[in-house]
């Protein structure tokens, strides 16, 4: 095998490493169902990503088992947007739910930043804190959750 | 026969025409042959400036790509920004590939392609915003750099590819265990796993072989340093499924490297491993300091110790890149010593004697050590060469 070859397939396998980076978040996005949680503001700066809005979720990222691994929030919608009724650390036999990571004190389920630039940040801080903020996610059968927008309600 | 005359080094041609003469007045060659040989060659310091000046564009084109990703160029859509970014990654890989480009330019387009795959990497997690400061993003990155390395023989991105690969062992082992101790046992084995793979490269990518000892004496010198700060925090070793895996490579890395290897590698490996324990130890003997005012014994103690560590393994490296002909690892050596003693003068030896001191005290032994070397310069290199061989 010549290096070309060897390039053009390291190339191909370089692409499956973005696809492995990505993988939870793309799985949501193509496969998930779109649910709305309330949603709560923090503000910071990615150095290889940029300005994001750090958010958290009422009712859910606080709600911890006390025990580091991997914890399910159990989701039921009451009205416009979906609430959480439970985390357990099995795995719940119907959704929808969010697989997130509990590190004893904060759960993190994958959908906590928003990058944007940083005028439409503190947009967003200023419409989160005022409480008029939803997050559109999207979450597949295995908990995967993937943030698709923040909205005004 | 290749009668082309090929531009090279000003100081490189003096040596050989130097070397020609003798040989000429030694009766090894003829003047009329060493003739030809020189009229091979010509003084030129063109090669050595293109070479500095594409690196370096390389380097600010790689950054800016990155750079311009955490921008978030918002008027254009995600999917337009990732699939840009693809392009220019796959579009740098191919020239460097396929084009008769010069050697810089070619080394100077693989990087920015290694880099701009960061940059892929960041557009994807961005554009489906993947959590903010997420260390497997940079581990990816630096593992696919190494595989285009590998595909490539490019150094360049055997570059991008330790640092970023470093960047990630060490930010995942302190994320996962929040330990000082696990964080500088990170960085030990990581000097550990570099000195290793630069034993192992030595027959065949000697080129590969250099950056690999490099990046090992940095992480070396680097893990010491923090390992002979005071009060550095937590000696708890919390364990992190990242830091066994590593360790496991660095056991069986070391084993490869000590059967494979003869002489000097085989030394340089085994006291990498050495250095390891020795590290941990300096974390671990750390008295506990109430007032600064006064410093017990033992807590004096402790700081010498450490600075001689320091002192011996920074020698060592410096000793290790002398032998080498491998002018960065002198240049780093140097670097550390000079760093690592400003801080502990400042921030250890202060209450004991002022930084002016500490300097002239070390600066009198390194001198006097100094001395003593240049006395047997002639020897002390080859004969260590040849006794490690």
């Amino acid at each position: 095998m010549n290096a070309r070859t060897r390039v053009a397939l390291v190339c191909l396998l370089n692409l499956g490493l973005v696809g492995i980076a990505v993988a939870g978040q793309l799985s949501a996005r193509v496969t998930g169902e779109e649910i709305r949680l309330r949603v709560e503001p923090v503000d910071p700066i990615d150095p290889f990503r940029g300005a994001y809005v750090d958010l958290s979720y009422a009712g859910i990222s606080t709600r911890t088992t006390q025990e580091t691994g991997d914890a399910y929030v159990s989701l039921t919608r009451r009205g416009q947007v979906w609430e959480a009724t439970g985390v357990t650390t099995d795995r719940p036999p119907e959704g929808p739910f969010l697989k997130c990571h509990d590190d004893g004190w904060r759960l993190s389920c994958g959908i906590e930043s928003l990058f944007v630039n940083q005028d439409r940040a503190r947009e967003i801080e200023s419409e989160v804190s005022g409480g008029h903020a939803v997050a559109v996610a999207k979450v597949d059968s295995r908990g995967n959750a993937a943030l698709v927008s923040v909205q005004a309600r | 026969m290749d009668t082309e005359v090929r531009p090279v080094a000003p100081r490189r041609l003096d040596w050989l025409n130097s070397e020609t003469d003798r040989w000429v007045s030694e009766g090894l060659l003829t003047a009329d042959t060493a003739e030809k040989i020189t009229g091979q060659y010509v003084a030129s310091r063109s090669g050595s400036l293109t070479r500095v000046i594409s690196y370096l564009g390389g380097a600010f084109v790689g950054v800016g790509l990155v750079w311009l990703v955490a921008t978030n160029l918002d008027a254009l859509s995600p999917l337009a920004r990732f699939a840009g970014i693809v392009v220019i990654w796959l579009a740098f890989t191919a020239a460097a590939e396929t084009l008769p480009l010069p050697r810089p330019l070619r080394g100077a387009f693989r990087g920015i392609a290694a880099m701009s795959f960061g940059g892929v990497v960041f557009q994807a997690a961005q554009s489906l915003q993947v959590p903010a400061y997420e260390p497997s993003l940079v581990g990816l990155w630096g593992l696919g750099a190494l595989l285009y390395a590998y595909a490539s023989t490019g150094l360049a991105p055997l570059v991008v590819g330790i640092v970023t690969t470093m960047i990630w062992f060490d930010w995942q082992v302190v994320a996962t265990s929040e330990s000082t101790f696990a964080g500088v046992f990170a960085v030990l084995v990581g000097g550990v796993v570099a000195t290793a793979m630069a034993a192992l490269h030595d027959r065949g990518r000697e080129t590969f072989a250099q950056v690999w000892r490099l990046a090992g004496g940095v992480l070396v010198l680097g893990g010491l340093f923090v390992a002979a700060i005071p009060q550095i925090g937590d000696r708890d070793l919390a364990w992190s499924p990242t830091l066994l895996v590593a360790l496991v490579i660095a056991v069986l890395l070391v084993a490869a490297a000590a059967a494979r290897t003869t002489g000097l590698s085989r030394w340089e490996v085994l006291a990498s491993a050495l250095i390891v324990p020795l590290g941990l130890a300096l974390v671990a003997w750390d008295p506990h300091v109430k007032d600064f005012a006064s410093v017990s014994g033992e807590a004096w103690l402790s700081a010498f110790v450490s600075i001689a560590v320091y002192v011996v393994v920074a020698g060592a490296v410096a000793v290790d890149g002398s032998v080498r002909d491998q002018t960065l690892l002198v240049v780093l050596a140097t670097g550390a010593l000079v760093v690592f003693t400003t801080m502990q003068s400042f921030a250890v030896f202060a209450p004991i004697m002022s930084g002016a001191t500490l300097f002239l005290l070390l600066g009198t032994l390194l001198l006097a050590t100094g001395f003593v070397f240049d006395r047997a310069r002639r020897g002390v290199a080859a004969n260590l060469g040849e006794a490690l061989s």
